[in-house]
C-alpha cells in the first residue's frame, strides 16, 4: 500500500517531467523514474519484512526482509548512475540542453 | 537437368566469352543453344507418346521443395522456343553490336535469362518455377535498365509490375502447398480434389491470372511492354516478344487442367484477353516507331492467346499451342527485321522510311514472310494457326450469344492486325523510295537468324499438318485425353475459314483507307495511358510515405515515450479486463511512519515538478533521494540506503557541475501542453501504483530468498547476506554494473573528446539570482574548510567501509560512492580547481584497472570451476576471500568514473583552443568566431559551434590518442 | 568444459575491451586484438552450434552455486541452445565485418571505437546466454551503454541530437524492464527463466507482470507505435555503426522477446490475434515510412522496423512453422541489412552524401558495390535466389497455414512496398547520370544526417564532424587520389551478400536448425532441466 502510492507520486512526476522540454529537466524524470523502479522492487520482496538481512542479528528468517531484492536495488541503483551521469554530461556538451529545435 | 547445368555454364562463361572475342560471343553461345536445343528435340519421339521425361534432386526436403524438372508437350514446345529462338538471337546479337563496345553484362544476362526461362518451364516444383519466374523478370530488369540513363523508369515500371504478379504466383503456390501439402506442380494437377475446398480453387485462380496478366502484359497490366522496348533489339525480340512474355502463357496452360471448367477463369480470360488483342493492335495502328509497333502487337498477339486457353476447350489449347509457335516466329522475325533496318537506315520512324524495297530486297522479303504470317495470310503457318483460333472461338461455351460474340471480336481484332501489319511492311519497303540512297542490304550473317525464322514460318505453314501430332499431345498434356485436333492444309469451307476471309478483306479495306483511319485515330488519344496512372500511383505512395514519415519525424523524447505510455496504459486496461485474483499480504504492511516519509516525498516531488530554476529542481530532486534512502533504513535494507544517499549526492554534484552551463531557468513550456502532460502524468501514476499494490508483496519469502538466508553464511562465510549475493552468489550482475559504471566514465572522455562543452550562458539579469550551490567556486571558503578536514577522513572511511563490507553494511560500491563523495568535497576545496588533486588522478587507468581487476578475478575463479567462483584462504586470522578482490576492483572502477566526471564536467572553462584546423565549408567562419569573441558568446548563437576539435589537455593518462 | 566455457562469450571481449582502453598502440596489435576477439567469439558459436544439434542445451550455474533438486537455483545460469547459439553466430559475425569496415572507414581512428564495440559485443553474449532476468536487465544495459558512446562519438552533425534522444529513450525503456522485472518477482518469487516457465499461463499476475516485459522489450525491438526513435537514431550515426546496431540492438531485443514469450507464455494463443495486428501494423507502417524517406539510410533503418515486424510475426503465429521462420527471418535479415548499411555506406563514405537525390551512376563505376547492395536488396524483398524468398515463403506458409490471411495479405504488398523504395535507393544512386565524383578533399560523410539542409545544420555538421574530416584525410592519403570506392571497404558488404546468396540457395541447412531452434522454443522441458541442473 504505502510503496503504491510512493510509486504512484514518483511515476507521476517522472512522468510529467519526462514529456518537459529540455534535456536536464527530461533527466530528472528518469532520475525519478529510477527511484519508482526501485521501490517496486524492494516492495516486491514484501513490505512487511523489515530486519536488515544480517544473518547474526536477524530474529528469525521470516522476519528479514528479503535481501535479493536489496542487491538487485543496490545494483539498479548504480547502473542508473553510470547511465544518468553520462546523460548529463550529453545535456551539458554541445548546443544547450533544448530537445526541440524551436528556439 | 544435364541441358540445364550446361546452359547455366554458358552462362558463366559468358562474359568471359564477351572479354576474349567482343560481340562474336554470340557464335559460340549460339552454338551451346543449337546443341541444346537439339538435345531437347531429340526428346520429341519419346514425348510424343506421352511419356514425361522427370528428374528431381532434393533441395530444401526440410521445407517440402524439390529441384524437380518434368519433360511434356507443353515443356517441349516452350523449351525448343526458348533454345531455338536463343540461338538465333545469339547469332543476331553477334553482328548487332558495335564492334568495340564491351558485351560481358549483356551476355551474361541473356544467358542467366535464358537458364531461368528454361528452368521456368521444366520446372515441376512450384516454388521453384517461382524462382525461375522472378529470375526473369530481373534479368528484365536489368536488361531494360542498363541500356540507356533514360531507360531506368521503364525498367522500374516493368519490375514492379511483373515482381507484382511474382508475389501474387507466390501466394498460389503457398496457397496450394498449404492446401495439397506438396509443391510438386504435375502432382498438384493430378489431382485437383483441392479444386472442391471451398474458395481455394478460384482464389489460386485469380492469383495465376495477375500473374501471368503482368508477364504476357495484358491489360490492365499491359503498359510496362512498350516501355521496355528502350532495351537493345536482341532483348526485345527474346524476352518481350518470344520468351518471357510467354511465360505468363505458359502457366495460363499449365492451369489449363485445373481450371478450364471454372467459369470465372474462362469468363475473365477470354475477357481481357479479347480486349487486349483489340486495344493492343488499335494502339499498333497508330504508331509509327516500327519497334513500339511491333510492342504493341505482341500485347495484341497474346490477348489472343489468353483469350483462346479462357475458351478451354481441347481444340482451343490445340490453337495456343500452334500460335504460341507461330508467334514467336513471326514475332522474332520482325523484331530482327526492325534492328536490321534500324542499323541500316539508322531510323525506326516510318514516316522517314519507305521504298527500301530496292535497296534491300531480301530484308523486304523476309519482312515480307513476316508480315505475312503476322497478318494471317496463306500459306504461312500465321494463317492456320489464326484459323484454328478462330475455330476455337467459335467453340466457346456459355450462353447462345457468346460464342458469335467472341469470334466477331477475334475478328476485328484480325482486321484491326492485317492493318498495322501492312502498315508495317509497307510503310518501310513499299511506296516512293524515300531520300535514302546510301541505305544498303545488310550482311548476309546479320539476316541469316531472321531468315531463318521467317522460312521456318513459311516452311510450317506449308506443311503444317505435320504439327498434328504435337498439338494432339499439347492437348493431352492439358487434361484433355487422347483426341484428335484437325489440322488440313487446304481447309475446307468451314466457318473459321470464312472469318479469316473476312478478316483479311476487311483488313485490305482498312489498308487502303489508311489516310482516314490515321487521321481518324490521331484526333482521337486514349484518355490516359497505363505509364501515367502508375507513375501517379508511385509519386503518390512516394508522398503518402513521407507523411507516414512524418508521425515520428522528431528527435525530441517526449514524442516516442508518450506512446510507450499509452501503450503501458493499454497493457493495464487489458489487466483489468481479464481480472486479476488480489491475494491478501501474510501481514499488515503499513507502518505510521512510513506516511511520514511518504508525505515528505510527496512535497518534494512537486517542488521538484513545479520549479523553474534548475538549480532548485536538481536539489529537491536530491531531497526526494535522501528522504527514499530514509525508508530503505526504515525497510531494512541498510546497504541499499547507503548507496542511495551516496549516489544522490554525487548525482547534484555531475548535474550542478553541468548546469553552471546551462541557463538559469528550464525552458518555457506552454499551458496546454502543462496541462496534457500533468494529465498524462497523474493518470500514469495512478496506473503505476495500481500495479505496484496489485503486483508486489503479496507472497511469502520467496525459496531463493530463504535459501540465501539460510545458507550465506556457510557457503561464503559472509555475513551479510545483500553483500555476499553480490560478490559470492552474483558477481555477474555486478561485474556488469561495473562496465556500466566503468563505461560511462571513459565515455564522458569519448564525448567531450569529439564535442566540447558547452560555455557558461551570459545571464540575463532578470533571471540572474545568486544561489550558493549553482557557484561552488565563488562562496568556497566553508567547503573549503570543511573539505580539507573531511575529505581525507572520508576516504579512510569508504576504506574501511570496503573491507568490512562481506560482514557488514558498506562493500565495494559503497565504499567508492563514499570516497566519490569525499573527492567531490577535496575538488570542490580546493582552492584553485584547476590544480585540485583530483585532477591528478588518471581516471582511465583506475576504471581499467578496476574492470581488469574484476574480470581477472572471476579468471582465477576458474581454478575452482567456474568463472566467478569465489576462491577462500585463511591469512593468518583473516579469513580472506577473492571476492574482496573483485570487490576492490569495483571500488575502483567506480571511482575512476567518478573522478573523470568531477574533472571533465568540473573544468570551469572549457578550453577552446581546436587542435585541428576549422572545417573547410564553414570553417573559416568558425576560425574568426573562435578568436574574436570569447568561447561563451559563441554557442549562445552559433549552433554549429556545439561540436568541436578534440581538446588536448595535459593529463596523459586520460589523454585518447587522435594520433593513430 | 564447452559449458563451462560459456561466460567467456562475454568476458572474454569484456577483458580486451579493458585492455584497449589503455592500449594506445600499435595500431595494428589493437586491431588484431579487436578482430581476433570478434573471431574467437564466431568460432565459439559455431561450436555451440554444432554441440546443441539435436536439441542439447548446454549450461553453466556461475560460480558453480548449485542446489541439489527440489532447491531452488541461486547462481546466474548460462545457458545456450540451438537459437542462442544462431543469434550468437550471427552477432559475431556481424561484429566481426562491421569493425573490419570501421577500421577501413576510419571509425577506429577514434581511440574508443574498438574498445567499446567489444564491451558492446560482451554485453550482446551476455544477453542471448543469460538464463536469468535480472542478468538479462544489466547485460542489456552492459549492451546499451557502449552504444550511447559509439553514437554520440561517431557520426554526422546530429550525432548529438539523436544520442541524447536515444539514451533517453532506451532509459526509459529501461526503467519499464526493470519495474517489470520486479513485477515478475514480486509475484512469481523467482528471476530465474527456468523457474519461470509455463508460469504465464499458469497465472494471469504472472502474465501481466511479464507483460510489463513484453512492453520493455518491444520498445527497445521498435515495434509500432514505438518504433520512431529508430529512423530519428540510426541514421546519424556512422555507417559501421548503422550496419552494427541493426544487427545487435534491435535483433537482440527480439531474441529476448522470442525467448521470454515462448518460456512464460508457451504460446499461449490468447495473444495470438492482438500480436498478429500489432506485428502487421509495424510491417505496413515501418515500409511505407521507408518509401517516402530520401536518404539511404534512413530508408533502411524504417525498413528495419518493417522487418521486425515480419521476424516477431512467426512469433506471434508461434507453432513450429511461425518459429522456424521468423528465426530464419531473424537471421537472414540481420545477414541482409548488414550488408545493406555496409553497401551504401562504402558509396556515402567515398562520395560524400548518403541523399538518394544527389548521387548516381555509380552503378557503372563501382561494379561491386553495385552487386553487394542488389543481392542484399533482392534479398531484402524476397526475391529469389537470395536468403529472402525462403524466409517470405516460409512465413507466408506459416501465417496461411495458420488462417491469419490478413497476416498473409500484409506480407505480400509489404513486399512490393519494399521492392519499390529498394528501386528508389538502386535507380537514384545506381543508374541514371553519375552527379559526383569521390570526394579527394576531406569532409567524408559530414551529410550523413541526412534531409534538412537549412544553414544553420549545415554549419553543425560542417563543424560536427572535424573527426571524420580528419579520418576521410588519411583515406585520401591511403587511396590518394580516391576515385573509386576502395576495395577493402567493399568486401565486408560482399561477404554478406554472398552469405545471403548462400543462405538463398542452400536454404535447406539453415532451416534445419532453425528448425531445432523452434523445436527448442516449443517444447522448453529441455532447457529447462539442463537450466535447474538435473
Amino acid at each position: 500500500m504505502t510503496a503504491a502510492v510512493l510509486v504512484g507520486v514518483l511515476v507521476a512526476g517522472a512522468v510529467f517531467l519526462i514529456v518537459q522540454r529540455g534535456l536536464v529537466r527530461i533527466a530528472l524524470g528518469l532520475i525519478m523514474l529510477g527511484h519508482a523502479a526501485n521501490l517496486v522492487l524492494l516492495a516486491a520482496g514484501g513490505m512487511y519484512r523489515r530486519e536488515a538481512p544480517l544473518i547474526d542479528q536477524i530474529a528469525a528468517v521470516q522476519t528479514a526482509a528479503d535481501p535479493l531484492p536489496q542487491a538487485f536495488v543496490l545494483t539498479a541503483i548504480v547502473i542508473a548512475f553510470g547511465v544518468t551521469v553520462y546523460l548529463v554530461a550529453l545535456a551539458g556538451a554541445g548546443t544547450g540542453d533544448d530537445t526541440e529545435e524551436s528556439q | 537437368m544435364t541441358v540445364l547445368g550446361v546452359l547455366a555454364v554458358a552462362a558463366a562463361v559468358a562474359p568471359l566469352l564477351a572479354r576474349w572475342w567482343g560481340r562474336d560471343a554470340g557464335w559460340p553461345l549460339a552454338a551451346v543453344f543449337l546443341v541444346l536445343a537439339v538435345v531437347i528435340a531429340a526428346q520429341l519421339p519419346a514425348v510424343l507418346d506421352g511419356e514425361v521425361v522427370e528428374t528431381s534432386w532434393p533441395w530444401i526436403p526440410a521445407a517440402g521443395v524439390n529441384f524437380a524438372l518434368w519433360l511434356d508437350g507443353v515443356g517441349w514446345l516452350f523449351a525448343m522456343l526458348v533454345l531455338g529462338v536463343g540461338a538465333l538471337i545469339m547469332a543476331y546479337c553477334a553482328r548487332y553490336f558495335g564492334r568495340t563496345s564491351s558485351q560481358s553484362r549483356f551476355y551474361l544476362l541473356m544467358g542467366i535469362f535464358a537458364v531461368a526461362m528454361l528452368g521456368l518451364v521444366l520446372a515441376d516444383d512450384l516454388l521453384l518455377l517461382f524462382v525461375f519466374w522472378e529470375l526473369t523478370s530481373i534479368c528484365s530488369f536489368f536488361l531494360i535498365g542498363g541500356t540507356s540513363l533514360k531507360a531506368d523508369k521503364p525498367a522500374m515500371r516493368a519490375l514492379l509490375v511483373t515482381a507484382g504478379g511474382g508475389l501474387a504466383l507466390l501466394s498460389a503456390v503457398t496457397l496450394l502447398a498449404v492446401r495439397t501439402g506438396t509443391t510438386q506442380l504435375s502432382a498438384i494437377l493430378a489431382d485437383t480434389s483441392w479444386l472442391q475446398d471451398g474458395w481455394t480453387g478460384p482464389l489460386v485462380a485469380v492469383f495465376i491470372i495477375i500473374a501471368a496478366f503482368t508477364k504476357s502484359a495484358q491489360v490492365p497490366f499491359h503498359f510496362w511492354l512498350p516501355g521496355a522496348m528502350a532495351a537493345s533489339t536482341p532483348v526485345s525480340a527474346y524476352l518481350h516478344a518470344a520468351a518471357m512474355v510467354k511465360a505468363g502463357i505458359y502457366l495460363l496452360i499449365r492451369f489449363t487442367p485445373a481450371f478450364s471448367d471454372l467459369a470465372l477463369w474462362n469468363v475473365v480470360l477470354v475477357t481481357f484477353g479479347l480486349a487486349t488483342a483489340i486495344y493492343g493492335a488499335v494502339l499498333a495502328l497508330k504508331e509509327y516507331d516500327l519497334k513500339s509497333l511491333a510492342a504493341f502487337s505482341t500485347v495484341s498477339q497474346l490477348g489472343y492467346l489468353v483469350a483462346i486457353i479462357g475458351i478451354g476447350t481441347s481444340y482451343a489449347l490445340a490453337a495456343a499451342a500452334i500460335h504460341t509457335l507461330a508467334h514467336a516466329l513471326f514475332k522474332a522475325t520482325l523484331f530482327m527485321m526492325v534492328g536490321v533496318i534500324d542499323h541500316q537506315a539508322h531510323t525506326r520512324d516510318i514516316r522517314e522510311l519507305g521504298g527500301l524495297r530496292r535497296s534491300m530486297p531480301v530484308s523486304a522479303v523476309l519482312t515480307g514472310l513476316g508480315a505475312m504470317s503476322l497478318a494471317g495470310l496463306p500459306p504461312v503457318l500465321g494463317f492456320y494457326s489464326k484459323e484454328k483460333l478462330f475455330a476455337g472461338f467459335l467453340e466457346a461455351g456459355g450462353p447462345g450469344w457468346v460464342a458469335p460474340l467472341a469470334g466477331g471480336a477475334a475478328v476485328l481484332a484480325a482486321i484491326l492486325t492485317f492493318g498495322y501489319a501492312a502498315r508495317f511492311w509497307y510503310y518501310t519497303f513499299g511506296g516512293q523510295p524515300s531520300d535514302r540512297s546510301d541505305v544498303r542490304e545488310a550482311p548476309a550473317s546479320f539476316l541469316f537468324p531472321p531468315a531463318v525464322t521467317a522460312l521456318a514460318g513459311l516452311g510450317l505453314g506449308l506443311s503444317v499438318p505435320a504439327l498434328r501430332p504435337f498439338a494432339e499431345r499439347v492437348v493431352a498434356d492439358t487434361g484433355f485425353g487422347a483426341q484428335t485436333v484437325e489440322i488440313h492444309l487446304i481447309p475446307g469451307l468451314t466457318p473459321d475459314v470464312g472469318m479469316s476471309a473476312l478478316a483479311i478483306l476487311f483488313g485490305l479495306g482498312l489498308f487502303l483507307s489508311r489516310e482516314r483511319v490515321d487521321s481518324l485515330l490521331h484526333r482521337r488519344s486514349a484518355p490516359t495511358t497505363g505509364d501515367a496512372v502508375f507513375d501517379r500511383v508511385h509519386a503518390t505512395s512516394l508522398a503518402f510515405g513521407r507523411r507516414v514519415g512524418d508521425l515520428t519525424r522528431s528527435a525530441a523524447p517526449p514524442v516516442h515515450i508518450v506512446p510507450a505510455v499509452f501503450v503501458l496504459g493499454v497493457l493495464a486496461a487489458v489487466a483489468v479486463w481479464w481480472g486479476m485474483p488480489v491475494v491478501q499480504p501474510p501481514e499488515p504492511v503499513v507502518r505510521t511512519w512510513d506516511w511520514l516519509v511518504i508525505a515528505a516525498i510527496t512535497a518534494a516531488v512537486l517542488g521538484t515538478v513545479l520549479v523553474r530554476n534548475r538549480i532548485a529542481a536538481v536539489v529537491l530532486l536530491g531531497v526526494v533521494g535522501v528522504l527514499l534512502g530514509v525508508w530503505f533504513v526504515l525497510l531494512g535494507a541498510i546497504d541499499v540506503a547507503l548507496t542511495q544517499i551516496t549516489v544522490e549526492v554525487l548525482t547534484v554534484v555531475v548535474l550542478v557541475l553541468v548546469l553552471r552551463r546551462l541557463p538559469v531557468m528550464f525552458q518555457r513550456v506552454g499551458g496546454v501542453r502543462i496541462g496534457l502532460s500533468a494529465a498524462l502524468a497523474l493518470a500514469a501514476g495512478g496506473v503505476a501504483a495500481v500495479a505496484t499494490f496489485l503486483l508486489t508483496g503479496r507472497r511469502e519469502l520467496s525459496p531463493v530468498s530463504e535459501y540465501l538466508m539460510t545458507h550465506s553464511e556457510e557457503d561464503t562465510g559472509g555475513i551479510n547476506v545483500v553483500n555476499t549475493i553480490l560478490v559470492d552468489y552474483r558477481p555477474l550482475d555486478t561485474l556488469g554494473e561495473v562496465t556500466v559504471v566503468g563505461i560511462a566514465g571513459v565515455g564522458i572522455l569519448a564525448l567531450l573528446h569529439t564535442v566540447r562543452l558547452r560555455g557558461r550562458e551570459d545571464p540575463t539579469p532578470s533571471h540572474r539570482r545568486w544561489s550558493p550551490i549553482e557557484d561552488p567556486w565563488g562562496n568556497a571558503i566553508v567547503i573549503q574548510v570543511v573539505g580539507r578536514v573531511l575529505a581525507p577522513v572520508i576516504i579512510v572511511l569508504s576504506l574501511w567501509m570496503l573491507l568490512r563490507g562481506h560482514n557488514a553494511n558498506g562493500g565495494g560500491f559503497i565504499g567508492a560512492l563514499v570516497a566519490g563523495a569525499g573527492l567531490c568535497l577535496a575538488h570542490a576545496a580546493a582552492p584553485d580547481p584547476r590544480r585540485s588533486l583530483v585532477l591528478r588522478i588518471p581516471g582511465v587507468a583506475v576504471i581499467t584497472a578496476g574492470l581488469a581487476l574484476s574480470v581477472v578475478t572471476g579468471l582465477f575463479g576458474l581454478l575452482d570451476g567456474s568463472f566467478l567462483r569465489p576462491l577462500h584462504a585463511d591469512i593468518g586470522a583473516y579469513h580472506f576471500t577473492s571476492a574482496l578482490v573483485f570487490d576492490v576492483g569495483i571500488y575502483l572502477a567506480v571511482i575512476g568514473t567518478v573522478v573523470v566526471a568531477l574533472t571533465r564536467l568540473g573544468v570551469p572553462h572549457p578550453p577552446t583552443e581546436p587542435t585541428r584546423e576549422p572545417p573547410a565549408r564553414s570553417g573559416t567562419r568558425g576560425e574568426r568566431d573562435a578568436q574574436a569573441l570569447p568561447p561563451t558568446a559563441l554557442d549562445g548563437h552559433d549552433p554549429g559551434n556545439g561540436e568541436r576539435a578534440p581538446v588536448r589537455r595535459g593529463d596523459s593518462a586520460t589523454e585518447p590518442g587522435g594520433e593513430q | 568444459m564447452i559449458a563451462t566455457a560459456l561466460p567467456f562469450a562475454a568476458a572474454v571481449p569484456l577483458l580486451m575491451g579493458t585492455l584497449l582502453l589503455v592500449l594506445r598502440s600499435p595500431v595494428w596489435l589493437r586491431r588484431t586484438i579487436t578482430l581476433g576477439t570478434s573471431t574467437l567469439v564466431l568460432g565459439y558459436a559455431g561450436l555451440l552450434i554444432l554441440v546443441t544439434r539435436g536439441g542439447a542445451v548446454l549450461a553453466h550455474p556461475l560460480g558453480l552455486w548449485e542446489t541439489s533438486p527440489g532447491e531452488p537455483v541461486v547462481a546466474i545460469p548460462f545457458a545456450a541452445d540451438m537459437f542462442s547459439a544462431l543469434m550468437l553466430a550471427v552477432t559475431a559475425l556481424l561484429t566481426l565485418l562491421c569493425v573490419a569496415y570501421g577500421m577501413v572507414a576510419g571509425d577506429d581512428e577514434q581511440h574508443y571505437f574498438q574498445p567499446m564495440v567489444l564491451m558492446l559485443l560482451a554485453g550482446v553474449s551476455g544477453v542471448v546466454l543469460t538464463a536469468d532476468l535480472f542478468n538479462l536487465f544489466v547485460f542489456i544495459e552492459v549492451m546499451l551503454l557502449p552504444s550511447y558512446v559509439l553514437m554520440s562519438m561517431l557520426g554526422g552533425g546530429h550525432r548529438l541530437r539523436a544520442g541524447r534522444l536515444y539514451v533517453t529513450y532506451n532509459l526509459f525503456a529501461s526503467g519499464v524492464l526493470l519495474a517489470g522485472v520486479a513485477f515478475v518477482y514480486g509475484v512469481a518469487g523467482t528471476v530465474n527463466f527456468a523457474e519461470l516457465a509455463g508460469a504465464g499461463q499458469e497465472s494471469t499476475a504472472v502474465a501481466v507482470a511479464a507483460g510489463v516485459l513484453m512492453v520493455a522489450l518491444g520498445m527497445k525491438a521498435a515495434v509500432v507505435p514505438v518504433h520512431g526513435w529508430l529512423s530519428n537514431t540510426y541514421p546519424d550515426t556512422s555507417p559501421a555503426l548503422s550496419a552494427l546496431f541493426s544487427g545487435l540492438h534491435t535483433k537482440v531485443a527480439i531474441y529476448a522477446i522470442y525467448r521470454l514469450y515462448a518460456l512464460i507464455y508457451g504460446g499461449d494463443d490468447r495473444f495470438l490475434g492482438v500480436a498478429v495486428a500489432i506485428m502487421v501494423a509495424t510491417m505496413v507502417i515501418g515500409v511505407l515510412g521507408a518509401v517516402g524517406e530520401s536518404t539511404m539510410r534512413s530508408i533502411l533503418t524504417l525498413h528495419m522496423v518493417s522487418q521486425i515486424g515480419y521476424i516477431l510475426l512467426g512469433l506471434a503465429l508461434f507453432g513450429p512453422l511461425g518459429l522456424a521462420a521468423g528465426i530464419f527471418y531473424l537471421l537472414h535479415n540481420t545477414v541482409v541489412k548488414g550488408a545493406l548499411f555496409l553497401a551504401t555506406g562504402a558509396v556515402e563514405q567515398t562520395y560524400g552524401t548518403q541523399r538518394v537525390y544527389d548521387l548516381g551512376g555509380v552503378a557503372r563505376k563501382e561494379p561491386l558495390v553495385a552487386f553487394a547492395f542488389v543481392g542484399a536488396a533482392l534479398a531484402l524483398t524476397g526475391i529469389p535466389p537470395f536468403s529472402g524468398f525462403a524466409a517470405k515463403y516460409l512465413l507466408l506458409h506459416a501465417s496461411i497455414s495458420a488462417e491469419q490471411y490478413g497476416a498473409a495479405v500484409a506480407i505480400v504488398l509489404v513486399s512490393l512496398f519494399t521492392l519499390l523504395s529498394m528501386i528508389k535507393i538502386w535507380s537514384n544512386v545506381f543508374w541514371g547520370p553519375l552527379k559526383r565524383e569521390p570526394e579527394s578533399h576531406p569532409g567524408g560523410d559530414t551529410e550523413t544526417s541526412g534531409t534538412e539542409a537549412d544553414s544553420s545544420t549545415a554549419m553543425a555538421t560542417g563543424n560536427g564532424s572535424l573527426l571524420q574530416r580528419g579520418t576521410t584525410r588519411t583515406h585520401a592519403r591511403a587511396g590518394a587520389p580516391l576515385t573509386h570506392v576502395r576495395l577493402a571497404m567493399i568486401i565486408p558488404a560482399l561477404v554478406l551478400t554472398l552469405l545471403a546468396l548462400g543462405i538463398g540457395l542452400g536454404a535447406q541447412g539453415l532451416l534445419v536448425l532453425t528448425q531445432e531452434a523452434a523445436s527448442g522454443l516449443i517444447d522448453t522441458s529441455t532447457y529447462v532441466e539442463a537450466v535447474i541442473g538435473q
